[in-house]
């Protein structure tokens, strides 16, 4: 059982790397038009065909995906650590302080996804600062109201109360009994944001937000094709779709094993 | 769990697969079954969001449709009577007596007077719209069908205002004009759901020959929805960008029309520092310079440009005015040429000093961004081609698509791609003269050359069409200055675009003149002439 998660994983994983490294080794030449090569349909000398400019969408593409794997990395990590905090302030700082917090979640919640995402990107400004603060800002809720239960949960475990009653400090208990438990949600939580915030960069992109064209977001990609698609340029949109749906699929599959691995309580399967 | 990703994966690109497979089709039969109904649907765009009112600008490129205008053009660009039959011109020029047709009804049945045709002149002066009637000193009815015009100076372009302004009704003239016209011209509009659709219906007092087609429906679309919307055999007749322009679609012809309309970057002319009184910035520190306007306009590509982006359907342009009788052809350079480009950056103090592959001149680095209207497919392929063309000789541009509320705010300091085309020098005086920078869109780059000015001018007041003609010539280059690429550079003139519309078959347009700037559907200016054909 373990292997086959740890093979998923090690696929998921090569899955990953293979955009980034593309982007790294394909020319950014790739980027720039070329008159005299446009709409080409995919062929050997451009795998996913060329735009109406005469881009190479296989270029295109990839660095564009690798500009969302990093968005994505970035917006999730900093979701994570304000996840991290708040929850541990919810839980630990007392009832004035998880009354706010809570109220707070709830609030990021209540609001639909997308107009929090908008509002915050073009409160600052737009452009692709504006997207990587909206998703950092936007993906922590979740997880932080996780955690909070988490570790409300365990302050009235048996053994936290019996290892408080043994004399134990509140550190040894900290990082002994209740670091472990966390550490896989916290993990696993942090990963599951990847395909969110990928997708929703996306959708942002998608939207314009003041992004150059020049810029290869998929988002920004997918939204341009839509004009050519009745023009039966269908390559423009079918590949970075399909890429964009492989990338996210494959997060989801390696946040989903590792938690296989590491969750405490599936550990002896 | 995997083998149902694949299958879901599988079916989603057989249904996209399915999906392009399909747009070959449409619901059409084939050309002789088709029906040929009295009602004409069109999606040719152009939807004025100010409403049909004449004096405030409605059909200032000419065939407002709903009014008559005093003096049209045919085909061939000759001046023909509308509402006028004759125009007289005192010999110093100042005074024009214009004589109008007796027979003319508006469409509700009150006759057309000179009353109305001073009023509508009286209320476009008063209005300071996009119409320009600065000149007009005063406006009499000499009689009932006689109407005279004072002019401050002599205006040799002053007939070109007679053929673009249409002639309102005096006694039902409102606020509520520009959404519910009435007027004398072909046709008269029975609703309009802004966004969606106009439907216009013929006017049965119109005087001039009645068009074949009872009622005209104009549809609202995207550019990519127009085109679906043809496959579908639900329009008549759409304008397609020429992205659209190899498309088969069953029984419909590709109709190119040649045009004046073009497309160009407009450069903030001025340094930086100054302010509009609305607090805008006016200037740019790296368009301002002279060199770096004359390289690009030396560099582009423009033939690549027509062929890459235009698919072949437009001509190069050089000028606001290319192939009209006013423009000088002595003022063309010779481009797509980077290595003179790059010479003339190295001449200017352009140099890269830090090998980022983007030249410097006293800090400041060769790099601007380049607005473009969102929205608008072809000056968005047009500007990111332009910055991929003039990148190779150190110039960073970054293209960014804005609204035109955004646009209005940023032109001044920013370049912007803009586009004209009109059928009257007046245009040049426009874009180009001192005394307009800042209006609207005219001239937002705050252009300005003393002897240009006093050139166009000079044009302006001349008496003789061919006197006024040289001037204007002048203006663009006379030797050793002037307003083209040669002289200040204050645009870099792209491409001509080709009106490229698909119709039915069997629907024959008639004889189109060259079209001006889209606004306003030149195509319509003939509609008399359309008619269904065997």
């Amino acid at each position: 059982m373990k292997r086959s998660y740890l093979l998923t994983i090690i696929s998921a994983s090569v899955l990953l790397v293979v955009p980034l490294l593309l982007a790294a080794l394909l020319s950014s030449k790739g980027l720039l038009s070329q008159l005299d090569a446009r709409n080409l349909s995919p062929s050997w000398n451009h795998l996913f065909g060329t735009d109406w400019l005469g881009r190479d969408m296989l270029t295109r593409t990839m660095k564009g995906l690798a500009l969302s794997i990093g968005v994505g990395t970035a917006a999730s990590i900093s979701s994570a650590i304000i996840a991290c905090i708040l929850g541990l302030i919810a839980a630990t700082l007392g009832k004035t302080a998880d009354r706010i917090i809570t109220w707070l979640i709830d609030c990021f919640l209540s609001v639909p996804h997308l107009v929090l995402l908008i509002l915050i990107a073009f409160a600052a400004g737009g452009g692709m600062k504006g997207v990587i603060l909206a998703l950092a800002l936007t993906h922590w809720p979740s997880l932080a109201r996780l955690l909070r239960a988490e570790i409300l949960a365990m302050k009235v475990a048996p053994y936290v109360i019996i290892s408080k009653q043994l004399g134990k400090s509140s550190w040894w208990i900290a990082t002994r009994h209740m670091l472990p438990h966390l550490l896989p949600q916290f993990i696993v939580g942090a990963l599951l944001m990847f395909p969110h915030a990928i997708l929703h960069e996306a959708a942002l992109t998608f939207l314009g937000m003041g992004l150059s064209p020049h810029q290869p977001a998929i988002g920004i990609i997918l939204s341009e094709s839509m004009k050519y698609i009745s023009a039966g340029m269908w390559w423009l949109a079918v590949f970075p779709g399909l890429c964009l749906f492989i990338v996210v699929r494959a997060f989801d599959m390696l946040a989903r094993s590792l938690y296989s691995i590491i969750d405490p309580s599936r550990a002896r399967q | 769990m995997i083998r149902k990703y694949v299958v879901a994966s599988i079916t989603l690109l057989a249904i996209l697969v399915a999906g392009c497979a399909s747009q070959g089709n449409n619901h059409l039969q084939e050309g002789k079954t088709r029906p040929q109904p009295a009602e004409l649907v069109l999606a040719i765009g152009g939807e004025p969001a100010e409403g049909f009112d004449p004096t405030t600008g409605w059909g200032r490129y000419g065939s407002p449709l709903f009014q008559s205008t005093l003096f049209k053009r045919d085909s061939q660009l000759n001046i023909i009577g509308d509402a006028a039959v004759s125009y007289t011109i005192s010999d110093d020029g100042l005074s024009w007596q214009v004589e109008l047709r007796e027979d003319i009804e508006f469409s509700d049945e009150t006759p057309l007077t000179a009353e109305d045709v001073v009023f509508t002149f009286e209320t476009a002066q008063r209005n300071a719209s996009v119409v320009d009637l600065t000149n007009v000193r005063s406006i009499t009815a000499l009689s009932t069908y006689q109407v005279q015009f004072e002019l401050e100076k002599a205006q040799s372009s002053f007939i070109d205002l007679l053929t673009t302004i249409g002639i309102v009704p005096k006694h039902a003239y409102s606020d509520r004009y520009a959404q519910q016209p009435i007027g004398s011209g072909p046709y008269k509009l029975v609703q309009w759901e802004k966004g969606q659709q106009l439907i216009v219906e013929q006017n049965e007092r119109y005087y001039g020959p009645q068009s074949s087609f009872k009622r005209l429906v104009f549809l609202f679309l995207d550019e990519d929805a127009s085109l679906a919307a043809a496959k579908a055999g639900k329009v008549h007749i759409v304008a397609v960008p020429s992205t659209f322009s190899k498309q088969n679609i069953n029984g419909m012809k590709l109709k190119a029309v040649q045009s004046v309309d073009n497309r160009g970057i407009m450069f903030p002319y001025q340094p930086e520092g100054n302010s509009t009184a609305e607090g805008y910035p006016i200037g740019n520190a790296v368009t301002s310079e002279l060199a770096i306007r004359q390289a690009m306009n030396i560099a582009i590509d423009r033939e690549l440009l027509v062929e890459g982006v235009l698919e072949g359907y437009g001509t190069p342009a050089y000028s606001v005015n290319d192939q009209l009788p006013w423009w000088n052809e002595a003022s063309v350079v010779q481009d797509a040429d980077p290595d003179a480009a790059m010479k003339l950056l190295a001449d200017g103090g352009w140099y890269d000093s830090d090998g980022d592959g983007i030249l410097e001149k006293n800090g400041v680095k060769a790099q601007f961004t380049l607005l473009y209207p969102a929205g608008d497919s072809i000056r968005q392929s047009l500007a990111i081609a332009v910055a991929d063309m003039i990148k190779p000789i150190g110039i960073s541009i970054q293209a960014e698509g804005k609204s035109w509320d955004e646009i209005g705010r940023l032109m001044y300091s920013q370049p912007v791609m803009l586009g004209w085309g009109s059928l009257d020098p007046l245009e040049m005086y426009h874009v180009y003269s001192s005394s307009y920078a800042g209006v609207g869109y005219f001239n937002p780059g705050y252009y300005s050359n003393d002897t240009v000015d006093q050139y166009m001018k000079a044009a302006l007041e001349a008496v003789d069409m061919e006197q006024a003609h040289e001037l204007w010539k002048k203006a663009q280059w006379d030797g050793t200055t002037g307003l083209s690429t040669k002289g200040d550079a204050p645009w870099a003139w792209l491409v001509n675009i080709d009106h490229l519309y698909y119709t039915y078959e069997q629907l024959d347009i008639g004889e189109q003149p060259i079209h001006p700037h889209g606004h306003g559907w030149p195509i319509t200016s003939n509609i008399d002439q359309w008619k269904w054909v065997e």
